[in-house]
């Protein structure tokens, strides 16, 4: 240090000087983290669910309705608290909105929306009152009420799940899941709910996860097509039973002997030899790239959250027999029907899938749309001639195959029945695919959870909520 | 008070004059439209009339204030007119939010703001006796401190957590909040007397123990408000101004080191020690450990901060009262969700220009005593804005301490008057 002792005074100023310094160093840091605070972590602590606030805003406003698409109200409020008039029937879609449990469903993601908060009023702080309106916005969504209540009935007292999408958009028609809960008394009934084996809780479409069974068939076709390894013209012979090794087999459901089947066929007839081969043909990494092709990694947003299927373990490679059983949609492979309707959906959009969306648009207290939808492409599953051609096999199922209980005047019915073995039981029914009614074209997955043959109990759930939808124009 | 005529301040430095008073303008301007919007935004017209029976005292409050400037520009020597407007401001903003927060408070305040105002004005005729610092008295008042601080660790009653308030009979006062400029005053005259000698022992490590055991009692002073009252705010303040105090008179690094090598093992002993340290610090690293208990009030905070966002949700309209003991410690959060980050960097910067300001009065004293004292006065406010902002945005841990000439508070609102007016007694020349 470098002090002139003769000048006392100087030296003190320079003292001062330091150490004012420092300090005012010391308080532009602390702005700086005053402003990290209210811009950068604000969003985080103003919506944090103890920030008890949205709560006291929301006191004052009436919180605005779920409709569905046919104008149906799905959830609306009075004085004398919130109804959701589909009460079990749409559970999964409306969700609930609990002070005491939170909310799900709906009620949860479009909450800021449905209670008159908008991203005006939230940015511009005082002035923003001014675009604060009493009236939350309504929200209108994709599902059609009739074709709940017809998914809801065809399911009643089963464990299963069905989701309808609207092939050409990605729209959710219907997203029916049961059991189910009401959600109007889920307060009082929580304890029941949570402690039933049933899970009444669970949404089937978007968290249940099953070994897809055959309905895995038309994506290894598709696959086997791709790489070239099979033909529409080659021949399986199927004596019943597949030896994939280390003596193991691979057999039919029923003891079926389909003898000589071209790829058609062992799709009508839900051939294991034949899709067997196709999956040893294909090898684990071919089959892994298709799975990853038609989405099965994908998991949903916003407000449809579906779990991404359950692939193999990649850390040591399968032996022949897991990657045989894959060809048939067993082994470790695991989907929710969410996954499943996608992979439909693929085959009658001429390959590309179209992101599944709930909301079709919000709109505010006067009516205008503060929020709508566009359909957008998720991503191209295979292509035009591939889709055109699996979806005349799946056609073929309907018509002289498994999937015959699915025939229905006055509309057209494709798909692939599964019926999938799983450690809890009676196999799961699968039936996945496509339906035209008029001009609209859809995609379905309907499971019913142990509940014996996808032709005996998928099929029939299927075909009502597609009979739902001819009879409701 | 001999006070000048006015043609004759007009002739010096007219410009400077009407500037400040401009500023006091602001300041009632935003206590006018902070009233005048909660009146407007009251749910109840009772309210709204209860708001209005405030109307006799706010005008004295503006008529004492427009006094205290008359006099600040038309002194003899003239002041530094731009501290006690801005302090007026910090006074609006704070008066508006304690409307809002806690009504009743409001005419208390105003009281003790007239008190301070008055001490002000004794306190600015000090200039005279200040002029003899260093030397006089210093012992006098290192001795005072101690009595002050020692009354109230014996005889201290426990009010909000901390036991550092005296009660005589319905008078309530805190003691620290006084014993925190006896302890500036001690400082600046002592460090101005024994500055050679604590600064030339260049070659011998430690100076002295006669010439040290002064700030060896201070910060044993800090420790026991630290540990017996559990005044971690008065005690950070007491120790940061010491340290501070000491460097600017030695600007000898060892003493900051041996402040620190004081300090940790301090720490590290309460931390261990006592429970409450424990908490607060363990708070402070991860709130959200304990959200709904023992974090419940900063987590309050930070939520309000968030809340309010950059423009803020706009006087009344906003939930600070979910923060426990917002009108006190926390106000600085209520005014970070109505008044947004603007209204808050606007305090911050407010604080950063009272300190500067403050800083120029040192630099242009004419002795060691007056420099030391005009910086370590400046410091004080430095510090306390600085601790309890920090604290209630989680820079730095919660520490207990008002935020001058905001927060609700007698003993703190009079002793920042009594500051400022040694501060401004301390600008006035010869």
């Amino acid at each position: 240090m470098n002090i002139d002792r003769n000048d006392n005074k100087g030296d003190i100023r320079r003292g001062i000087t330091q150490t004012a310094q420092v300090l005012l160093l010391l308080m532009a840091l602390l702005a700086v983290h005053i402003v990290y605070l209210q811009i950068f972590a604000a969003d985080e602590l103003a919506t944090h669910p103890l920030n008890r606030r949205h709560g006291q805003i929301v006191a004052g406003v009436m919180r605005g309705s779920i409709f569905a698409a046919d104008g149906a109200v799905l959830a609306y409020s009075d004085d004398t608290g919130r109804h959701r008039p589909l009460n079990e029937s749409a559970a999964f879609v409306t969700g609930y909105a609990s002070e005491k449990l939170g909310s799900t469903g709906i009620e949860n993601f479009a909450n800021y929306a449905l209670s008159g908060e908008n991203s005006i009023a939230e940015k511009f702080g005082p002035v923003g009152k001014l675009f604060r309106s009493p009236q939350g916005a309504d929200v209108w969504l994709t599902v059609d009420s009739r074709l709940q209540r017809a998914a809801h009935t065809a399911l009643s007292g089963k464990r299963g799940a069905a989701v309808v999408l609207d092939a050409a958009t990605g729209a959710v028609l219907v997203m029916v899941s049961e059991p189910a809960f009401d959600p109007n008394t889920v307060d009082l009934d929580w304890d029941s709910l949570n402690a039933d084996e049933n899970r009444p809780l669970l949404n089937r479409v978007t968290m249940g996860m099953y070994p897809p069974g055959s309905t895995i068939k038309p994506v290894i076709a598709d696959a086997a097509l791709a790489e070239g390894i099979t033909s529409d013209n080659e021949v399986f012979i199927c004596e019943g039973k597949l030896d994939v090794g280390g003596g193991y087999y691979i057999s039919e459901s029923h003891e079926a002997v389909h003898g000589r089947v071209k790829l058609a066929d062992a799709v009508a007839e839900s051939c294991n030899v034949a899709f067997g081969t196709l999956a040893e043909r294909l090898g684990e990494k071919r089959l892994r790239s298709v799975f990853e092709r038609f989405g099965f990694d994908q998991t949903g947003a916003d407000e449809l959250n579906w779990n991404a299927a359950h692939l193999p373990p990649t850390a040591s490679p399968l032996d022949d027999g897991d990657v045989a059983q894959l060809g048939i949609g067993q082994s470790y492979l695991l989907t929710s029907p969410m996954t499943m309707a996608l992979t439909a959906a693929a085959f009658f959009n001429g390959g590309e899938v179209m992101r599944p969306y709930i909301i079709d648009r919000i709109t505010d207290a006067n009516g205008d749309d503060v929020l709508k939808t566009k359909p957008q492409v998720y991503f191209t599953a295979t292509t035009v001639e591939r889709a055109e051609k699996i979806k005349n096999y799946l056609q073929g199922v309907v018509d002289r195959g498994t999937g015959r209980g699915a025939q229905l005047r006055g509309a057209t019915i494709a798909g692939k029945t599964g019926t999938a073995e799983n450690p809890n039981g009676e196999d799961h029914a699968w039936f996945i695919g496509g339906a035209t009614v008029g001009k609209k074209r859809v995609a379905f997955a309907v499971i019913v959870e142990n509940g014996g043959s996808g032709a005996e109990a998928a099929v029939p759930v299927a075909r009502d909520i597609v009979a739902a939808m001819r009879d409701n124009g | 008070m001999r006070i000048k005529r006015r043609s004759r301040i007009a002739k010096n430095e007219p410009a400077a004059a009407q500037s400040t008073n401009v500023l006091l303008a602001a300041a009632f301007f935003i206590l006018v439209c902070g009233m005048g919007t909660l009146v407007v935004n009251s749910a109840t017209p009772e309210t709204a009339d209860y708001i209005l029976t405030w109307l006799p005292w706010l005008v004295a409050l503006c008529l004492a204030a427009s006094f205290v400037q008359f006099v600040l520009v038309h002194v003899k020597s003239r002041p530094n007119l731009l501290l006690f407007p801005l302090a007026m401001t910090a006074v609006a903003v704070g008066l508006v939010m304690i409307a809002r927060l806690n009504p009743p408070l409001v005419l208390p305040q105003i009281r003790w703001l007239l008190i301070g105002m008055a001490v002000l004005l004794v306190a600015l005729r000090l200039n005279r006796r200040l002029g003899r610092l260093p030397g006089n008295y210093q012992y006098v008042w290192g001795l005072l401190c101690l009595v002050v601080l020692l009354t109230a660790i014996i005889f201290g009653t426990e009010i909000g957590g901390s036991r550092n308030w005296l009660v005589i009979g319905s008078f309530r006062v805190q003691p620290s909040e006084f014993a925190k400029l006896l302890l500036v005053l001690f400082l600046a005259s002592f460090l101005a007397d024994h500055r050679s000698l604590l600064t030339e022992n260049k070659r011998r490590r430690v100076p002295p123990l006669r010439f040290i055991a002064p700030l060896i009692v201070v910060w044993s002073m800090a420790v026991l408000m630290f540990v017996i009252q559990r005044d971690l705010g008065a005690a950070l303040l007491f120790f940061s101004l010491a340290v501070t105090m000491t460097y600017m008179a030695t600007q000898n690094k060892a003493y900051l080191l041996a402040a620190f090598a004081f300090f940790l093992p301090a720490a590290g002993v309460s931390y261990l020690l006592f429970s409450h340290v424990a908490r607060r610090f363990d708070i402070w690293l991860d709130p959200w450990q304990d959200p709904t208990g023992a974090a419940y009030q900063i987590v309050q905070s930070l939520f309000a901060f968030g809340a309010g966002g950059v423009w803020g949700r706009g006087l009344g309209d906003g939930a600070p009262l979910l923060i426990p003991e917002v009108h006190t410690d926390f106000i600085y959060a209520a005014i970070a969700e109505e008044l947004g980050l603007i209204g808050g960097l606007v305090i911050i910067a407010l604080y950063a220009v009272l300190f500067f300001e403050g800083i120029k009065i040192a630099l242009a004293a004419d002795n060691d005593g007056k420099m030391l004292l005009a910086a370590g006065l400046s410091a004080m406010f430095f510090f306390q804005s600085f601790f309890i902002i920090a604290g209630v945005s989680k820079f730095l841990p919660l520490t207990g301490i008002t935020l001058p000439f905001i927060s609700y508070g007698g003993s703190s609102m009079v002793a920042s008057f009594a500051t400022l007016g040694v501060l401004l007694s301390l600008s006035r020349g010869k």
